[in-house]
């Protein structure tokens, strides 16, 4: 599960980003493998600024609101946590402000579970997909969708320097209802 | 012309070989035209064609021809290797016993007067040095003087080295110059080794006394620490196996081990150079000074520290120049009558008097070794470990103490999966030979089991550092990444190992590994399935097999790749419980729950199979049963968060709900990762508890 970083989020639950990417070990990015698409793009910042690890380059949206992220698993998939790097003081009126997470088996039955505001903010967002439910924990889903419903300023466009996507680590040793968490265990259950 | 043609056409064969062209080779070494006629070169060109007919996959007939190569020629330690490798191999004291002794003999005298060899570049034994001597390094000229009778024997590589430039292979050396029908004479050792070829001469060899290092040190300076030898960096020599320096190497240990082949080969370097080849062959000084040592071989502690690195180029030298020392501490042992002071100057052996008896023994001291060596190699290649770890304790004091010992100790107890022994057994067999590389892949997995990132990446560091062509240096870094979950960069590196050496079957293997973390399970196969094909024996490509067919839920399958890998390592208490695994999976419970039990009793200390067998009987609602085992996994292990996981979810199925919650609760407070505190928690939820403890919760 993600660690939200000290003041990333205020007294009104509105996001504000972090600067380091905190996730924990025991998660691991899952798209790199699906495919992913834009509602719109301005030529040279599209989809793969999004996914570079570079942090100087970004998809910029080029269309009418809302601007969406698409991403498509070959199957499904429990995800966790979605972390987005935006940056404030760099893109200003570009900045997304409020964002709305959807998640479905394709686009003719996606549903929102989740929106977040975000309060100028640079760096990291941490966005927890689970519900308060511990049967929640992780949504299992074919399609996530990332919506930018409106932006910092009512600027019309938005700016998304990176998007990771996290999910559990399958167990290493298969076929186990639960995780070795302890050195014997973990160091006598594999051959290599 | 007769000898000129067939010679041309094992040397033909052999490039073919190194080329990896398979079918010319054989054809050169076995015309179609010609059925009857003889495999060039004796033991060597038996050697060869085995390895071709292994690497073609005709097992029947490269376990024939590598009988051949050791009936010819009874010190081809290699040939026996891949019999023991292919699993076909009959006991060493079969193999290596005294009778064999007299079928040796003869080649030393013929090699002794067959000094005049033709200095094409041939090896030979000392007479050949001579004429390399030109050519080589100084100390070649001293090597001959003292060489003169001594035989050579798999001399071959020398010479060639010497043309090293570029990298000929030395086999060419395999010219000998007595004609074919002293098979053994001038057999020159196959020149497909191993890097590990290296190793293994030094590992076993006995170690110097470092009196004797010193002497030897003197000129060439590179001692080859047998791990060091590469292979030829060209590749020329294809890989995996070791080559048939082994033989060479096998009579340099025996006997010269001690001081020859430190001295002999320093393959360091990056040239071929003959020099080190023939450095290593200690001759020049080593002749005298390390024959003699070797006489004394049981008593001299080889200095491994003295060694050099080894690099790659050198090693196919460095067996040579081995078997040469070998060879010539054979002499010298004859001549002495076995025992030297180190630094006596020993006159060139001459001893022709004595030299038939000489050479007897020193045959018999060699075959002596060869015996205990070949027979731990034979049981770890069996896979019974704990015999082979006896076996090789019969080895006198300094000979255990060698790089190439140590590492199989080391690996038998990885076999063992006794993790701390092997990690302890490997560290001193890096301390002891720097820069060997065979078993360090080996050595990385141990590590990677026992989580110690930071020792695993120094020992990734300095085998890169050693000698960055080797498939081990870059399996090593690939299970460094492996171990901090960065699955995409460790599988390049191995995949980058494959490409260094498609012969190498534990790159494979690894490579399925990290396509299985990946979740990419058909080309996962895919690589287990060329690690099978290069080595059929091993048996962790069987069980990667049987993994991923147990992800994909193939149950059928994965019990029938399982089976194989505990066909042939019966030992493995891990494979036992997958078996026991995928049987149960196909309801077959008896059966399971018989193999878990075994697997209990096989290894004490792994908590595996008792977890499974909770498991399985949970699954089959003996939850009492299930509990019990439970319970004594606690005390096994009390850090466990799943052992408490699995008795809350007994407990709750008991309805004892109390219960199930203390132990969900301590199942929590270990800390599981995120989807195991998912499924506990849920678990707790549905827990049918009064008010309040709800609340706490």
């Amino acid at each position: 599960m993600a660690t939200e970083s000290d003041g990333e989020e205020d007294t009104t639950g509105k996001l504000s980003g972090s600067q380091n990417l905190a996730v924990d070990d025991d998660s691991r990015e899952m798209a790199k493998k699906a495919a992913w698409s834009v509602s719109s793009c301005k030529p040279g910042n599209g989809v793969p600024s999004l996914r570079d690890d570079n942090l100087e380059t970004y998809w910029q949206s080029d269309g009418a609101q809302p601007h969406l992220v698409n991403i498509q698993f070959q199957k499904k998939v429990k995800l966790h946590l979605l972390v987005l790097y935006v940056d404030y003081k760099l893109d200003e009126s570009y900045t997304p402000s409020k964002i709305s997470i959807r998640a479905g088996d394709g686009f003719h039955n996606m549903k929102e579970i989740k929106t977040v505001e975000l309060v100028k903010p640079v760096g990291w967002v941490h966005i927890s997909l689970s519900g308060t439910d511990p049967r929640d924990t992780f949504i299992h889903t074919f399609m996530l969708q990332i919506a930018v419903l409106s932006n910092h300023l009512n600027g019309r466009d938005t700016h998304i320097r990176q998007i990771k996507i996290y999910g559990p680590r399958p167990n290493p040793v298969p076929n186990q209802p639960f995780h070795f968490t302890s050195k014997e265990f973990i160091t006598y259950s594999t051959i290599r | 012309m007769f000898l000129k043609m067939s010679l041309s056409r094992y040397l033909f064969a052999l490039s073919c070989f190194q080329m990896n062209l398979l079918r010319e080779a054989e054809a050169a070494l076995c015309p179609a035209n010609e059925p009857n006629s003889e495999v060039p070169n004796g033991a060597a060109g038996h050697y060869l064609l085995g390895l071709i007919y292994r690497y073609t996959s005709r097992r029947a007939f490269a376990i024939d021809h590598f009988m051949q190569a050791l009936a010819i020629d009874p010190l081809l330690w290699t040939a026996y290797e891949e019999l023991c490798v292919l699993g076909a191999a009959e006991e060493a004291n079969e193999c290596f016993n005294d009778a064999v002794a007299v079928r040796i003999q003869p080649q030393y005298f013929f090699e002794s007067s067959s000094q005049s060899m033709d200095g094409a570049s041939e090896d030979h034994s000392i007479p050949s040095s001579r004429t390399v001597g030109s050519q080589d390094s100084p100390k070649q000229s001293k090597q001959t003087h003292a060489t003169n009778n001594i035989p050579c024997y798999p001399q071959g590589v020398v010479t060639t080295s010497v043309q090293s430039a570029n990298c000929v292979p030395s086999n060419l050396s395999l010219y000998n110059t007595p004609p074919p029908l002293t098979q053994l004479s001038g057999i020159v050792p196959p020149p497909v080794y191993r890097n590990a070829y290296l190793n293994a001469l030094g590992g076993d060899g006995p170690s110097k006394p470092n009196a004797h290092a010193t002497i030897i040190q003197a000129p060439r300076r590179k001692f080859m620490d047998e791990g060091k030898l590469r292979k030829v960096s060209g590749r020329l020599f294809s890989g995996s196996d070791s080559g048939p320096r082994r033989s060479a190497r096998l009579s340099g240990d025996a006997m010269a081990n001690v001081n020859l082949h430190s001295s002999q080969t320093g393959a360091n370097g990056t040239n071929y150079s003959s020099t080190k080849f023939l450095g290593g062959f200690p001759s020049s000084k080593m002749g005298s000074t390390a024959l003699r040592s070797v006489s004394n071989r049981k008593g001299q502690q080889l200095s491994t520290e003295s060694f050099d690195e080894g690099r790659r180029q050198d090693t196919f030298d460095v067996p040579w120049s081995q078997a040469s020392a070998a060879a010539s501490s054979s002499l010298s042992v004859i001549s002495d009558g076995g025992n030297t002071e180190q630094d006596r100057g020993y006159p060139a052996n001459s001893g022709t008097s004595g030299h038939e008896s000489g050479v007897i023994n020193g045959a018999k001291e060699l075959l002596f070794l060869l015996r205990i060596l070949g027979e731990g190699y034979r049981l770890s290649s069996l896979y019974r470990c704990q015999d082979a770890l006896e076996i090789y304790l019969k080895l006198p004091q300094h000979q255990y103490n060698t790089g190439w010992v140590l590492s199989q100790v080391g690996r038998l107890y990885f076999e063992l999966v006794e993790y701390f022994e092997a990690d302890r057994f490997f560290d001193l067999a890096r301390r002891l030979s720097p820069c060997t590389l065979e078993g360090m892949d080996g050595y990385s997995t141990v590590l990677y089991h026992l989580k110690e990132e930071m020792k695993l990446s120094y020992l990734a560091q300095e085998l890169i550092s050693i000698d960055r062509l080797s498939p081990q240096a870059w399996c090593a870094m690939g299970n460094c990444y492996s171990l901090q979950r960065d699955h995409e960069t460790a599988l390049k590196n191995f995949q980058r190992a494959v490409q260094l050496d498609s012969r190498f079957a534990y790159a494979h293997t690894l490579c399925g590994h990290e396509y299985i973390a990946l979740e990419d399970y058909d080309n996962g196969i895919r690589c287990f399935h060329s690690a099978l094909q290069v080595n059929e024996r091993h048996y962790n490509s069987w069980y990667g097999l049987g993994i991923v067919f147990l992800r994909q839920e193939k149950f059928e399958f994965a019990a029938h790749n399982f089976h194989r890998a505990y066909h042939i390592n019966p030992r493995s208490s891990i494979i036992m419980s997958y078996l026991g695994m995928a049987l149960h999976s196909l309801k077959r419970n008896d059966e399971a729950l018989v193999l878990i039990d075994k697997a209990i009793i096989a290894d004490k200390k792994n908590p595996l199979p008792m977890y499974e067998k909770a498991s399985i009987l949970v699954n089959l609602e003996r939850y009492d049963e299930a509990l019990k085992v439970l319970k004594q996994l606690i005390e096994f292990s009390p850090r466990e968060s799943s052992v408490y996981a699995l008795m809350g979810k007994i407990y709750k199925i008991l309805n004892k709900h109390d219960k199930a919650m203390f132990y969900f609760g301590n199942a929590l407070d270990l800390r599981p990762p995120a989807a195991d505190v998912a499924i506990i928690k849920s678990a707790m939820e549905k827990l049918n508890l009064p008010d309040e403890l709800e609340d706490s919760l």
